[in-house]
């Protein structure tokens, strides 16, 4: 479960990026982030999991000792315990080129074992094994040993997803994860995410409405900064023209 | 006509022939002030030709006759290879503390820069005067200079490599809540190793032929016989030492082209 209450971000020239933006997600939501370029989803996103911190309001998470903790006021020792629970996909994959496949869905273990050992020794046999058990669930256990950089763009996405389910992560995040990739693999990517969405909240920011009212279970739409709807994942053609402004016209052409 | 203005032809040309007479006057006026006369080499041309005809034919017989000068090419390989090795891990060390991206206390890490950059700008023939008077001539104050100055080469370089650094696949790591140091071992390292091992090639040819270099100066090695050899004019030895000396210059640097090719062609 994550709270989300009354965070906002003001530029130095006091334009507002964030304007009391306040939700609560639970297990078993997937909620898709709409809004046009620019409208604050992937800084709220980023918030949640302490990459920017808003200068008011809190995001209060619960950790792995079942306590409630505000991520905007973590010291950092503390939000790196409370990072290892919260897994993220991102639009450009952010997996390290040169290391295996199996490496890279390892990587997503790393806020759990000690510095020392990670430097010195590396990963466990049996979390090599556990490793290739997520990649099985997304079908990639066949490229373990393959580097990334060989990959294709669908192809590092269900590495991203793999990692992050290696994760065991009480709480997914998805920034933009189908912006870079072809309509098939968009609804490969979102059919792999939604099944996880029933163990925990997955919050994802998409610039796609007819893949969140087809996937995901709540829409929260914002536009300059301020949410201006939170619900059901259909949305009418008038709210559309009114979460994309003009913007609407070039995605009504992309969906064609 | 527009009001735009162009740059005119003759403007242009104007420019062009005030900046090579300038450059014609202060070529005549340097040469004359250290008295360089590139004429000379023609008038004087007898003298060259003699020394050449000396030079000629090469005595290969040395290497069969002086067992030294085979192990003076090894002891030239292995100063060249252990200051590689040394002054590559120490500039490997201290890149991490000079590169902006890694190390994020600004005051010590402008120290480090700054210290790179000061042991980069003394010549290695100071380097080696200086180590020749404190451990005595031979190969150790070769290596050690070789060392100093690997360090700020190999530093130098590297450093620039660690800031081109990928930020982003750094991110997802921090972002799984991964330390600092996590985030080093396993984002940037695997980002810089082919670079890496690429550049120490690189510094290694560089070392072969300073070392070379240094042997003159006392730093022992094939260098030294070869300025041994000039001194009591033993030409011939010379020009066999020379031809040698290219020939293993050449293995050294087509060795390190085609691997750095190999890692770099990987890269993708």
């Amino acid at each position: 479960m994550i709270e989300v209450i009354n965070i906002s971000k003001t530029l130095p020239n006091g334009k507002k990026l964030l304007d009391n933006i306040s939700f609560k997600v639970k297990k078993g939501e997937f909620v898709g982030i709409l809004g046009a370029s620019g409208a604050g989803k992937t800084l709220t996103l980023r918030s949640l999991n302490g990459l920017l911190k808003p200068d008011s309001g809190s995001v209060i998470f619960k950790n792995e000792l079942g306590e409630k903790v505000n991520i905007c006021t973590l010291s950092n020792k503390k939000l790196r315990k409370v990072r290892q629970k919260i897994g993220v996909i991102f639009q450009g994959y952010h997996l390290v080129q040169r290391l295996s496949v199996l490496e890279n869905v390892m990587i997503g273990r790393l806020g759990s074992i000690t510095t020392f050992r990670s430097i010195f020794y590396g990963f466990t046999d049996a979390e090599a094994h556990e490793a290739m058990g997520a990649l099985e669930k997304v079908n990639m256990e066949h490229l373990a040993n393959n580097k990334v950089s060989s990959l294709s763009g669908g192809e590092k996405q269900r590495v991203g997803i793999a990692r992050a389910i290696f994760q065991k992560p009480n709480l997914l995040l998805a920034d933009e994860p189908i912006s870079n990739l072809d309509p098939k693999n968009a609804k490969l990517i979102m059919k792999l995410i939604k099944p996880l969405s029933e163990e925990i909240p997955v919050i994802g920011v998409f610039h796609q409405p007819e893949m969140t009212a087809k996937y995901c279970t709540r829409v929260i739409a914002i536009k300059e900064g301020k949410i201006i709807y939170d619900g059901k994942p259909n949305l009418s053609e008038d709210q559309l023209s009114e979460i994309y402004g003009e913007e609407l016209s070039t995605l009504a052409l992309q969906a064609k | 006509m527009s009001d735009f203005k162009i740059d005119l032809p003759s403007a242009k040309f104007k420019n062009k022939a005030t900046l090579t007479s300038i450059v014609i006057l202060l070529v005549t006026f340097i040469c004359s002030y250290i008295k360089f006369n590139p004429l000379v080499i023609f008038t004087e041309f007898h003298f060259l030709q003699e020394f050449f005809v000396e030079m000629f034919p090469p005595n290969y017989g040395l290497f069969y006759e002086n067992e030294g000068v085979g192990q003076s090419i090894l002891q030239t390989l292995s100063m060249a290879f252990l200051g590689t090795i040394f002054g590559g891990f120490i500039g490997f060390i201290l890149s991490f503390f000079a590169a902006n991206n890694i190390f994020q206390i600004p005051f010590l890490r402008n120290f480090s820069k700054s210290f790179l950059a000061m042991i980069r700008v003394i010549p290695s023939l100071v380097v080696i005067l200086i180590f020749v008077i404190a451990v005595g001539p031979g190969s150790f104050a070769g290596v050690l200079t070789l060392i100093i100055t690997t360090i700020g080469v190999f530093g130098k370089l590297f450093t620039e490599v660690l800031e081109n650094a990928e930020e982003a696949p750094s991110e997802s790591i921090y972002c799984a809540g991964a330390s600092h140091l996590q985030v080093i071992r396993y984002s940037i390292i695997p980002q810089v190793l082919p670079a890496f091992i690429s550049n120490l090639l690189y510094v290694f040819d560089l070392n072969m032929r300073a070392a070379i270099g240094l042997g003159i100066f006392g730093g022992g090695g094939i260098g030294y016989k070869l300025y041994m050899a000039m001194r009591v004019l033993h030409y011939q030895d010379a020009t066999a030492l020379i031809t040698m000396i290219v020939f293993m210059l050449l293995i050294v640097e087509n060795t390190s082209n085609f691997l750095r090719g190999k890692l770099l062609g990987e890269k993708l």
